[in-house]
């Protein structure tokens, strides 16, 4: 085969690798956090320490995959906090049940596959904004999960709480192959839909892109995950709680856009998504080591994401001037 | 030629929009290795022609057929799988996926589900080449110029092999040796039995590469015919030669009152060193193809966009006006073009939005004074005969109507300069001649109105003098009698016409 310099040998990888392209800066800042954290806390680097933090971190890194799938496709949601939630009131309602926690995993997965491909069916064929059919679907789910488990509670096996969230870094194997899971994803065609949807869907619709058919797709994916990230915490807790998810809304916000993920459609990449996520969690335990009281740690965590969102616009004015 | 069956044709199509005909009963018929042309001014129904051709709409009536078979309910899914591939002006792409992906979207080959990498970039490079893309196939769309994503536009009709390419202005962001490279390409595909319609205002163009012609006007076919010999004036008559009509008011010539505008080497956006005058009393018309530059250069008069020049004076004012605050206090007002979005707040009542730029003024001791808002109301929808209950929204009124309304507005605040951006487009004949007998009526009473129209009968009829742009530059002057239809489309498309004195 005779190719011009223009084609690439490994088309996918040589696109892959493109995509780094204006996270190498985001890269960098958490690679400094990532430091300071190992430097007051050199547990960090022991086998246990560094289980612990990827426990820390996986739940916020499905949540922040969550919601960046549901950005890009130029959705949003605000539900993810209540559906984690409800991912771990029915782990812990089901796996003390018949079918044990295979049937539990089950149910979770259900769960989250339906409710995210119900609210992508309203979102995409009745066109009803996502901000608010989600605002909806946060107080629908938030009631059911106090219905289920009105006060923490439930089972969930102990031998799963020690396999996920023992002393062995589980979560962050699972992250490794979730990871993979996407990168197969976007190789589809319906993967490079979710972009060309976002951004431009009057083009992808002429461009013979099933549009409607994506956008119910990324949602339930996007609840697929979300209920996951329940199932893990609730294996963290050792119980269901109704509310205990309620945070992890804005937080997912939070690392999408920390990630370069824009709020309009199209723009931004999953793996900055991640990285995003990753310095909204070593930012919180380097503020907690450096003994800031909880109030300023919430004021610097605004003041950090306003940052990272301002400079990168600032910057590329500068530039043009 | 004869002996073959044309791959796509539509007979007596006709199509409108909310009542408005926009196609009547057009005919045209695409064959197996012709290059065909579609001309027409702006709103001659181009685009909405070939929207029906592509299956984006449906038409009223008529028939579509493709193979010679009548299909009734084409849609784009169809009009794809029989072959017909579309380059609009408005481009398909995702800046985030790369050039591969973006040609191969919604056809890329796939293997066990997956998208098969290595076709996909073997059949893209083979397109790309075709169009002269040098780029990297994995670079993102995104980071490329616009000429090169109009490139990719093309090569992506080309991944699904079309039999009936249609190109709508393909080559208005394209740089000569890229058009030249299309050129070449369309003349390659039109051999190999490729269909194509071919838009352009580029008649140059149209008449090196086309072989047959079909002319639009008003939404219906003036000309079906050969390109071999007709000129370029034939065509730009062929596209404008219409009754005159008596919609508009008599033309009386300004009586040139105080210089209201002066401006030297102006540039705001698109716009790139104009130089500029108006008087008092003048209507000055504002015309070209759509795009320009010519609604730049109203706002970066009106101080709504940054804009520089060597030398201006605007309204006894030594400078350019920096802000909208500056331009109104200046006594310059702008009536959008989009009313629906820029020029009026649809859910509020027609008073409201009537006393908008007033309200400041008509304060009494820090509050709103009730009973001058209400007679200012009155006043000015007698003044522009808005009919009815003035406490309706103005989501309620007609087009047109709604147009008096943002028009009227500004009147209280008694503008020197009124800047107008097409306010007749979208407005029915009727009140299009109230606004036009308003328009005169102003210039009498010694303002300054400056028009930009996408209608050139109103530049021909209204305008004591029409200055057309073309590229963000005026390319063209014309006096009243020297501003014929014909003379000022023909500027627009880069025709030097006699008598035109750029």
């Amino acid at each position: 085969m005779n190719l011009s310099p223009s084609s690439p040998r490994w088309l996918y990888l040589a696109i892959q690798r493109r995509r780094n392209r204006g996270l190498n800066g985001l890269y960098l800042v958490v690679a400094a956090f990532l430091i300071v954290y190992a430097i007051l806390f050199p547990g960090l680097l022991s086998i246990g320490g560094f289980s612990k933090f990827s426990q820390n971190w996986f739940p916020l890194a499905l949540v922040t995959m969550a919601q960046a799938l549901l950005m890009l496709n130029g959705g949003i949601s605000l539900a993810i906090g209540p559906l984690v939630s409800l991912g771990a009131v029915v782990a812990a309602i089901s796996m003390g049940g018949p079918a044990g926690a295979f049937g539990g995993f089950v149910a979770v997965v259900v769960a989250g596959l339906v409710i995210g491909a119900l609210t992508g069916l309203i979102v995409a064929y009745m066109r009803l904004p996502a901000i608010i059919v989600t605002l909806a679907g946060s107080f629908i789910i938030t009631g059911v999960a106090l219905l289920l488990l009105p006060r923490p509670g439930g089972y969930i096996p102990d031998w799963l709480s020690q396999a996920l969230a023992g002393h062995q870094p589980t979560a962050f194997a699972l992250l490794v192959v979730i990871l993979i899971a996407w990168k197969l994803f976007l190789a589809t065609p319906t993967g490079i839909g979710l972009y060309a949807v976002g951004d431009n869907p009057v083009g992808a619709f002429r461009s013979g892109v099933p549009v409607e058919r994506i956008r119910v797709v990324s949602f339930a994916i996007s609840g697929l995950l979300t209920a996951l990230a329940g199932l893990f915490v609730a294996a963290q807790t050792g119980s269901g709680d109704p509310v205990i998810g309620t945070s992890f809304t804005l937080n997912s916000m939070a690392g999408a856009v920390l990630g370069g993920v824009g709020f309009l459609g199209g723009k931004g990449t999953m793996r900055g998504a991640i990285a995003g996520s990753l310095l909204l969690s070593v930012m919180i335990n380097v503020m907690f080591f450096l003994g800031f009281p909880p109030v300023a740690q919430y004021v610097a965590q605004g003041v950090i994401i306003v940052g990272a969102v301002a400079i990168p616009v600032f910057a590329s004015r500068w530039r043009k001037a | 030629m004869d002996v073959t069956m044309p791959l796509v044709e539509a007979r007596g199509v006709s199509k409108g929009f909310f009542g408005n005909p926009v196609l009547k009963a057009v005919d045209i018929a695409l064959y197996p290795g012709r290059v065909h042309a579609l001309l027409g001014e702006n709103g001659a129904g181009k685009s909405t022609l070939i929207n029906l051709l592509s299956g984006a709409l449906r038409p009223d009536g008529g028939t579509i057929l493709m193979d010679g078979r009548p299909v009734t309910k084409l849609t784009p899914q169809g009009a794809r799988a029989a072959g017909v591939a579309v380059v609009q002006q408005e481009l398909s792409l995702a800046a985030e996926l790369s050039i591969a992906e973006n040609i191969g979207l919604g056809a890329t080959p796939r293997r066990f589900g997956l998208i098969d990498y290595r076709a996909l970039r073997d059949r893209a490079a083979a397109v790309s080449a075709l169009v002269g893309l040098t780029e990297p196939l994995d670079m993102p769309v995104g980071d490329l110029p616009l000429g090169r994503r109009q490139m990719v536009e093309i090569a992506k009709a080309l991944f699904r092999r079309p039999r009936v390419l249609i190109l709508d202005e393909p080559t208005s962001s394209l740089s000569a040796h890229e058009a030249g490279v299309l050129s070449g390409l369309v003349r390659t595909l039109a051999a190999g039995g490729v269909a194509v319609l071919y838009i352009s205002h580029r008649l140059n163009e149209v008449q090196a590469l086309c072989d047959h012609v079909t002319v639009l006007k008003d939404g219906m076919v003036t000309a079906d015919r050969s390109l071999a010999d007709v000129s370029a004036e034939g065509l730009v008559r062929l596209m404008v030669g219409r009754d005159p009509g008596d919609a508009f008011p008599a033309f009386a010539p300004a009586t040139a009152g105080e210089e209201l505008i002066r401006v030297d080497g102006f540039s705001a956006g698109a716009v790139r060193d104009v130089t500029f005058s108006a008087r008092a009393g003048e209507i000055i018309g504002i015309g070209g193809l759509i795009g320009q530059g010519q609604e730049d250069f109203l706002l970066g008069l009106y101080g709504a966009i940054p804009a520089t020049a060597s030398k201006a004076e605007i309204c006894g004012v030594g400078h350019l006006l920096a802000s909208v605050a500056a331009a109104t206090a200046a006594g310059l007002a702008y009536v959008p073009a989009d009313r629906k979005k820029e020029g009026l707040v649809l859910t509020h009542a027609i008073s409201a939005n009537l006393l908008l730029p007033s309200l400041g003024r008509l304060m009494r001791r820090g509050l709103r004074d009730r009973t001058g808002e209400a007679s200012l109301v009155a006043d000015l929808a007698r003044q522009f005969s808005i009919r009815g209950d003035t406490d309706r929204f103005v989501q309620a009124l007609s087009g047109g109507n709604q147009q008096k309304v943002a028009l009227a507005k500004w009147l209280p605040l008694a503008p020197r300069v009124l800047l107008l951006n097409d306010p007749t487009r979208g407005v029915d004949v009727g009140t299009k001649r109230e606004i036009y007998l308003m328009l005169r009526a102003f210039a009498d009473a010694g303002k300054l109105i400056v028009l930009l129209s996408s209608d050139t009968p109103e530049l021909v009829h209204l305008c004591d003098r029409v200055v057309v742009f073309r590229q963000g530059r005026v390319v063209a002057t014309l006096a009243h009698d020297k501003a014929s239809e014909e003379a000022i489309v023909g500027a627009a498309m880069g025709l030097g016409i006699e008598g035109v004195a750029a």
